[in-house]
């Protein structure tokens, strides 16, 4: 069996706006093994980037977990202190954020920021500390780390920023990484070599690591595991290979239809009618109905659960097993 | 950098010289100060009028006056005064005055942003609570209230129904009957300073709080704010150090534009509480027409708005990185 290193459940994080309360998590259920990588795909606004930050409690106001257990080591962090949150904060669960153009201070130098999160997980002096940030920007593979290290962010590429940013996270080795979506905003090239240089740290470091991206080709390279959120909910858990293989849910399928590809050689791209609903007011029922080329009325009336149909597979439509869904790579062996 | 300050000093001059061409003709075509002077004695003779009016050098073509006032001024010399004391050099006199005027600013500043930065940042942490509410809105009435006005009500309440302050000045003149407040001479002008340094620092106060805030408010949005606390750091440090540093742009730059026009801004207050500043000092030499002290001090206001402005670009540099001086 494996140990499971945090175990999400129920969770729902809504914002209470002045237009109303914006249910941007409803009830999302997951888990991560020790030692995984585990992908959370969905489109813009899917609640995957506020699943995140609700994991290490800084859902900016007016957001607010309302309901639901986060599961880390067996302890839930929904009813830790503030102040016990910060100690685990970047020490044991750290986070990498999408941007790295505005996720760094831009009035600090990187020394400063590096220096500054090392010495507050780690009882060393301010020299071990500055010696420290150079082995880490030689682990993120910064040449020059000893002239890079003086600069600003403003005076790095965007790719040595999020090198910079992703050596932040690590400063204090933790257990499990956030990463949201870090490659969205690289040029295709840099964000080869990101994935590359995630994969190996992983690696190296023995994280688990949850993976937060819309691009279905990147989840495929990096993920061992993969959630699909629609909506604030969770559609389909299943492994990496079973997601793209044998989804068992319409909105994965339609998904795995609109990635581009030159194996399936489609002549136009599809793409999956209508658009993410309105999160104060969502849809009844399946929250996935009004875009299903599948719905039946019922699907409008009861929502479906998130039940496991093989052994860690799970989906949560009510049509999951009568359907018999194939995917568009159906034919397709895998590489 | 030093090749950047001698340029922007360098712009300077030709502003310097707009500014003082521009005050010159103004003043000289506003009125006669000799008519002013010599109107309430009616057995003046026009022969010591025209002597008086030579020996101020105004019967001179008007752009002669001015090359001789500025050939004067690169000596340093700004002239004496028409009607002060026989005929005081301005720069003494202003020297005189200047010593009140920038007590009193310099401590109401201090006690501006000493109050400001934590209560605009406060305000902004708990945006649209009661509190936040209350701060807003006494901040507009701060801002909205002219000075003369807090002031004549201040000294109303304080000064003349409570009477726990004096209604104006800077010390107490002593005579056998009155001695200085406590018996001490700082404690006496403390105790006249308060009124004016209260009601200026919460004039000067409003405006800084409401700009904390809002530059707060939108600092605290930022990704690096999520990212200092996804990192772990505490509340403390995430505000003090990453928020603030960034939300301090547009502080900087109102606190800087408020000491350069510090003097020019003085008249209103000075007057009303009947400080004896430069501030009251123009005002004086303006209804007096009293040319050389109004040139005098049109000067050092020049002079310190430009300094001031110097210094707060200077300081942005300091502040935000991004923005070069270069």
């Amino acid at each position: 069996m494996v140990k499971k290193i945090l175990k999400i459940e129920q969770l729902k994080t809504y914002f209470y706006t002045w237009a109303g309360i914006v249910k941007a998590v409803d009830g999302v259920s997951f888990e991560v093994n020790e030692g995984e990588t585990l992908g959370i795909v969905g489109e813009s606004g899917s609640g995957k980037s506020v699943t995140a930050l609700s994991i290490i409690r800084i859902v900016p106001s007016p957001g607010k977990i309302v309901e639901g257990k986060i599961i880390y080591k067996g302890e839930n962090l929904v009813e830790k202190k503030e102040k016990d949150l910060q100690d685990i904060r970047g020490k044991e669960i750290a986070y990498i954020f999408q941007d790295p153009a505005t996720s760094l201070n831009p009035v600090f130098t990187i020394a400063n920021q590096l220096v500054e999160v090392i010495l507050r997980h780690q009882k060393i002096s301010k020299k071990e500390a500055l010696e420290k940030a150079i082995e880490l920007f030689r682990l993120v593979e910064i040449p020059d780390p000893e002239i890079k290290i003086w600069n600003y962010p403003h005076q790095l590429s965007g790719g040595m920023k999020q090198r910079m940013a992703i050596a932040r996270a690590l400063a204090s080795q933790p257990n499990l990484l956030l990463a949201d979506e870090p490659t969205t905003n690289l040029d295709v090239t840099i964000q080869a070599q990101i994935l590359k240089l995630m994969k190996n740290l992983k690696k190296k470091l023995g994280m688990s690591m949850i993976f937060i991206t819309h691009d279905m080709g990147v989840v495929a390279d990096i993920a061992d595991r993969i959630t699909v959120l629609y909506a604030g909910r969770v559609c389909e858990t299943a492994d990496t290979k079973t997601i793209f293989y044998n989804p068992k849910h319409p909105y994965t399928q339609a998904l795995l239809t609109a990635v581009p590809s030159l194996i399936l050689k489609t002549e136009k791209l599809a793409v999956i009618p209508g658009s993410i609903p309105n999160l104060i007011k969502p849809p009844t029922g399946c929250r996935f109905h009004p875009r299903c080329e599948y719905a039946q009325k019922y699907c409008a009336e009861k929502i479906p659960d998130l039940i496991e149909i093989e052994p860690g597979h799970k989906v949560a439509c009510l049509r999951a097993t009568e359907l018999n869904l194939k995917s568009p790579l159906g034919g397709i062996k895998n590489k | 950098m030093s090749r950047y300050i001698i340029r922007r000093l360098l712009y300077l001059i030709p502003l310097f010289l707009g500014i003082l061409i521009i005050v010159f003709v103004a003043t000289r075509i506003s009125g006669d100060p000799v008519r002013l002077m010599t109107g309430l004695n009616p057995h003046i003779t026009e022969e010591a009028k025209n002597n008086l009016i030579r020996y101020y050098g105004l019967d001179q073509p008007l752009y002669a006056q001015f090359f001789i006032y500025l050939s004067q001024l690169f000596q340093g010399n700004l002239g004496n005064s028409y009607v002060i004391r026989g005929g005081l050099e301005v720069t003494t006199l202003i020297g005189d005055y200047i010593g009140p005027t920038i007590l009193l600013q310099a401590s109401s500043m201090l006690f501006a942003l000493i109050i400001a930065i934590p209560v605009g940042i406060i305000s902004a942490k708990k945006r649209y609570s009661k509190l936040d509410v209350t701060v807003t809105t006494t901040s507009l009435l701060g801002t909205c209230i002219p000075v003369f006005y807090m002031g004549i009500i201040a000294i109303l309440i304080f000064g003349y129904f409570l009477g726990w302050f004096p209604a104006g000045g800077l010390i107490t003149q002593i005579s056998e009957t009155r001695g200085y407040f406590l018996g001490n001479q700082t404690m006496d002008i403390l105790w006249h300073m308060t009124i004016p340094t209260a009601v200026l620092t919460f004039a000067i106060l409003a405006p800084i709080v409401l700009l904390i805030r809002s530059s707060m408010l939108e600092v605290l949005k930022q990704d690096y704010i999520l990212a200092a606390r996804a990192s772990g750091l505490s509340e403390r440090v995430v505000i003090y150090k990453h928020a603030l540093r960034n939300a301090l742009i547009p502080v900087v730059t109102w606190v800087g534009i408020y000491f350069g026009g510090m003097l020019a801004g003085a008249p209103i207050t000075e007057t009303v509480f009947n400080w004896p500043g430069v501030g009251r000092l123009f005002v004086q030499a303006t209804n007096r027409l009293d040319f050389p002290v109004i040139m005098g001090i049109t000067v050092i206001i020049t002079i310190m708005t430009l300094f001031f402005n110097l210094i707060t670009d200077l300081t942005y540099g300091y502040i935000d990185p991004r923005i070069s001086v270069e």
